[in-house]
């Protein structure tokens, strides 16, 4: 397999590139200018410029790559701005699939979010995606409005998949982490409870991997290993911190209000929110999933969430993001 | 332009804070306001441009101006005063 990995410097890219590399194929790996790339030169893989904004560096990165992973999706900081987060990220999508069909790229792995999924009576599936924008939030309907495109790129083959919350090794920006990293650092951290789906990232990468060897892939698969409500999991965890159990939720609309609130704040200060919009929106608006195509069609073991926790608890106190246990002599 | 002149001026690129108030002793997160990623970013341009290998695990522990110089010091060695 020849291929380019956009956003192989990020959480999920980076086991990306390890779960590749385990089987044998040293990808390409895209950055940008200003991209973290120590882990990636541990790594000693192939380093292409691949800003989604330069057509011409895709195009150079692209080059005799038959497969493409895109897990480099606009994400944007805050969620303060939605129109400019939408038109960043469809400019950057056809950007991406525009230079894949003239480039001979034979798939499209596109890494899209379990936030596309629609609420259905039970769990939802491959079948319920929303029919039209979400209008739950920026992150909702960028997501939305970037998986659409892909779904209709007809020039060249798009797979989509949908991970749910990712947890695991390698989660330098500490996006659902965070609240764990906060409650292992003794934090009382602000959350509103909601439907949570976690899956191990390293789960998530294989299934990219297969997803792109797959002869008949699904156009779109669900990747997520359990349904949580956050502040029941939130609350399971605390001993397994030292930590004393979290306060009570907050109601939806607090928890949007803080948010809000500490987005205005990042915003006039350059420094990251304390709650993330996106989370919460997320968690509020979350929804069970039923997984189970991705089990059949990739013969997919989702690992539990134990195997999954002590990889990323050993990850982040080796990172120092959390304290290690202290040892009583 | 010598090497701590040289680094705090990849700190100011990446920083809200301006150039000339950046010092050895502000601390990259309290201070300057780079996060883990930013941080991370600050220390692949070091890398890239001086050409060290850092491990992530050392560079996840710098956490200072000084701490950031001091690290590109040791990985230089000799070469510390040619760059």
């Amino acid at each position: 397999m020849s291929a380019l990995v956009l956003g192989a410097g990020g959480f999920l890219g980076l086991n990306l590139v390890d779960a590749l590399l385990a089987q044998g194929v040293t990808p390409r790996c895209g950055r940008r200018r200003r991209s973290a790339v120590l882990a990636l030169r541990e790594r000693k893989v192939p380093l292409a410029q691949a800003d989604l904004d330069a057509p011409d560096e895709l195009c150079a990165a692209m080059a005799g790559c038959r497969t493409l992973f895109h897990a480099a999706g606009h994400y944007p900081r805050l969620s303060l701005d939605r129109e400019a987060a939408l038109t960043t990220g469809l400019r950057q999508m056809r950007n991406v699939l525009d230079t894949a069909a003239a480039s001979g790229v034979q798939r499209v792995v596109y890494v899209s979010s379990a936030a596309t999924a629609a609420p259905a009576t039970g769990p939802s599936d491959e079948r319920h995606l929303h029919a039209c924008m979400p209008g739950l939030g920026t992150y909702h309907d960028l997501k939305w409005t970037m998986e659409q495109v892909a779904l209709h790129e007809n020039r060249v083959e798009v797979v989509v998949a949908c991970p749910g919350a990712c947890l695991g090794p390698w989660d330098l920006r500490a996006g659902t982490s965070a609240l764990l990293y906060a409650l292992a650092r003794g934090l009382d951290p602000p959350h509103p409870d909601g439907i949570v789906n976690l899956v191990d990232v390293r789960d998530v990468a294989l299934a990219l991997v297969r997803l792109a060897q797959h002869p008949c892939p699904p156009r779109r698969l669900l990747l997520s290993a359990a349904n949580h409500r956050l502040h029941e999991l939130l609350a399971a965890l605390a001993p397994r911190y030292g930590a004393l159990p979290p306060s009570p939720p907050l109601s939806a609309a607090e928890a949007i209000r803080l948010a809000d609130a500490e987005e205005r704040r990042s915003l006039a200060t350059g420094r990251r929110p304390g709650v993330s919009r996106e989370i919460v929106d997320l968690v509020v608006h979350g929804v069970p999933l039923d997984a189970a195509l991705s089990r059949s069609a990739l013969a997919l073991r989702y690992r539990p969430l134990e195997e999954t926790l002590a990889a990323s608890d050993e990850w982040a106190r080796r990172m120092r993001f959390i304290p290690s246990p202290q040892v009583t002599p | 332009m010598n090497l701590d002149e040289r680094i705090i001026g990849m700190i100011a690129q990446l920083s809200a804070v301006r150039r000339a108030e950046i010092g050895p002793t502000d601390r990259l997160r309290e201070d300057l306001g780079l996060d883990s990623v930013c941080s991370m970013e600050l220390l692949s341009m070091l890398a890239e441009e001086l050409d060290v290998d850092i491990a992530l695990e050392e560079a996840m522990a710098v956490t200072t101006v000084g701490g950031a110089i001091e690290m590109v010091r040791q990985h230089l060695g000799a070469r510390a005063d040619a760059v």
